[in-house]
């Protein structure tokens, strides 16, 4: 497999992280640049296991300014970007009839906004050097809807149809465009549900339990191989079977 | 304005069969033929998208938005000029 250059956006989470290690796995020749924002410690971990294999590069996903810092610096670097997985993301859960307007600015800038300014920054890359993969990682809540996450969900499902709108553009230029909807998976966003919320998910779920972070980034590898070469526009569900 | 041996509507044409991959020559493509629209080369837009990409890479020549687009990809001779702007510059 030849050498990809990779970047992965909220990278200091436990999925980003885990997406990361797994691009960091497949090939000792891949680089990944680790988009973090306002923490990077997590992340930083990730520099000491893959030494001269990654690199944290500070991006404010919302800010098409930064976008374009951090792709320039990657070009700079390597003269290519090959995948960019869009992680990068926030809640901020209430219902809609009281939601202050920032939650709902703030997450649709977060979740949904993002991803366009990602998007419009890697292209011109992966146009002149004839391919590349974006991978989005939206949400079950996106299907799913769920009652306190208008805003997240209007965000996720935003997410699903930018990803097979421009898939559509950017077919014909070798440029695959997928998304991946993870359903309850074990990181830091689960932290804060208490045992009896845990146990009331997880009898929600056929599979009987939460997924893992390595469970999803299989799904991401797997959209960014070259197996994938003809799977655009896609929506994967990595849930356990609930939808 | 001459380059490397080819002048500058050849290297557009050429840059223009390649990074669209058409089936034609460089030299089926006469300077005032309209890229787009009836009569024209049958260009779209995701062709527009891969020329502004191609200009900018290979000459430095930004297009900052569709408008933009739309006046300088009117035809072989319109790239040149922008081209030959950018140059001078």
């Amino acid at each position: 497999m030849s050498a990809r250059v990779i970047l992965v956006t909220g990278a200091n989470g436990g999925l980003g992280r885990a997406i990361a290690r797994i691009f960091l796995q497949e090939s000792v020749q891949n680089f990944v640049w680790l988009g973090v924002h306002t923490r990077q410690d997590q992340a930083r971990k990730l520099l000491g296991e893959f030494p001269e294999r990654c690199q944290c590069v500070e991006l404010d996903v919302t800010q098409a300014a930064t976008w374009q810092r951090t792709v320039d610096r990657i070009l700079k670097a390597h003269d290519r970007l090959d995948v960019l997985v869009n992680n990068a993301g926030r809640h901020a859960d209430g219902l809609l009839a009281t939601m202050p307007a920032q939650a709902w600015d703030e997450v649709l800038a977060a979740n949904l906004h993002s991803a366009f300014h990602g998007c419009q920054a890697v292209l011109p890359a992966m146009i002149s050097q004839r391919g590349g993969r974006i991978i989005n990682i939206a949400s079950l809540s996106a299907l799913l809807a769920p009652p306190g996450q208008t805003n997240y969900a209007a965000a996720k499902a935003g997410l699903v149809a930018l990803t097979q709108s421009l898939a559509k553009e950017v077919a014909r230029l070798n440029i695959t465009v997928n998304a991946v909807c993870p359903g309850f998976i074990e990181t830091e966003a689960l932290g804060g549900m208490s045992i009896e919320e845990r146990q009331a998910a997880q009898a929600k779920v056929p599979m009987r339990r939460f997924g893992r972070p390595e469970e999803v980034a299989a799904a991401v590898r797997f959209l960014a191989c070259s197996e994938a070469s003809y799977i655009t526009g896609s929506v994967l569900k990595v849930d356990g079977g609930v939808l | 304005m001459e380059t490397n041996g080819h002048s500058l509507k050849e290297q557009i044409k050429n840059m223009m069969v390649e990074n669209l991959m058409l089936k034609i020559t460089a030299a089926d493509i006469t300077d005032e033929l309209p890229l787009f629209g009836p009569g024209g080369l049958g260009l779209d837009s995701v062709d527009a998208l891969q020329l502004v990409v191609a200009l900018d890479k290979n000459f430095g020549v930004k297009i900052r938005d569709p408008q933009a687009a739309r006046e300088v990809l009117r035809n072989v001779t319109t790239i040149v000029q922008a081209v030959e702007q950018k140059l001078a510059a």
